[in-house]
């Protein structure tokens, strides 16, 4: 087998009358559009769940800051001695943590 | 067709309805370009899958994509890459490439195969359609690759920069790809012929 009889069998194969025409199946297009439509609605769903649980956590996270900054607060304004480790939660939490890692 | 949509206004419009959501611009979009769509499938369809399924699938993922679709190159570019990655794809899942034997070949076949043996004139016009199926045939022996460059080269005719615009591929990637196909067509040829010697 030649290149040229290979060549020779391409261009038979290229130069071979077409088929009829492709005729498109009964409501092909309304099929295509309602699959189409309905991906989008799905792939929407999907991104509207994700900003449901990216609003919870984020108003999760501002609760938690607003308890913590409240507790704070209360501590800060419960204790007039602050300089004295043992009447403030926080410096006693942080004396622990700072002895824990330092051991 | 779509040659002459290339640059037809009328399509654009319908393109950009179709992105505003307009029913009927999206209905006449699909309308327009699904003889166009079809051919690609008919060419490049796996076996196993049916060919209204696949045109499906391909106009699914043009209206998904439609809204990255620039306008810098030719809309019929666009789809034929849409449309041969989606076929190749389904190829490549079916995995099965069967080797074609002599006793497989029709007699149209059988005789496009001595016509190539016996004489180096050009194949008869009235064996051009058994030659376009033992072609197809022995195409189907090929990787999805090595199959698309020699339909889009030899069978449709298409140039190296032409075929580059549609797969994406480097000039060079393609000429080896064509080159590498022809030399597996040859030998399978070679092993038709030799079938065919032994009777």
């Amino acid at each position: 087998m030649r290149e040229a009889d290979l060549q020779r069998l391409l261009r038979a194969a290229a130069e071979a009358p077409d088929g009829p025409p492709a005729e498109m199946p009964f409501a092909f297009e309304t099929r295509v559009l309602a699959n189409w439509r309905a991906r989008r609605l799905g792939e929407g769903a999907e991104l509207w769940k994700f900003a449901r649980i990216f609003r919870r956590v984020a108003l999760s996270a501002v609760v938690v800051t607003v308890c913590a900054g409240s507790a704070a607060w209360w501590q800060f304004q419960a204790d007039d001695d602050l300089d004295s480790p043992t009447a403030n939660a926080y410096a006693i939490a942080d004396t622990v943590i700072d002895a824990g890692t330092w051991q | 067709m779509v040659d002459r949509m290339a640059d037809d206004p009328e399509v654009a419009a319908l393109v950009a309805g179709a992105l505003r959501d307009e029913d009927e611009a999206a209905r006449e979009l699909v309308r327009r370009l699904y003889p166009f769509v079809a051919r690609m499938v008919r060419a490049h369809r796996p076996k196993r899958a049916a060919e209204e399924d696949l045109c499906q699938m391909i106009f699914i993922k043009i209206f998904q994509n439609l809204g990255q679709y620039s306008g810098t190159v030719p809309l019929e570019h666009w789809i034929s890459r849409i449309a041969i990655n989606t076929c190749l794809n389904q190829i490549a899942a079916e995995k099965a490439r069967p080797e074609l034997r002599h006793a497989d070949l029709s007699e149209e076949q059988v005789a496009v195969l001595e016509n190539l043996a016996q004489t180096s004139d050009e194949i008869a016009p009235d064996q051009r359609l058994a030659s376009r199926d033992l072609v197809s045939r022995l195409l189907d022996t090929l990787k999805p690759s090595e199959r698309l460059v020699i339909d889009l080269q030899y069978l449709q005719g298409k140039t190296v920069d032409e075929i580059r615009a549609i797969t994406g591929w480097s000039a060079a990637l393609v000429k080896v790809r064509a080159f590498r196909a022809r030399q597996k067509l040859k030998a399978q040829l070679m092993r038709l012929e030799e079938g065919h010697a032994r009777g």
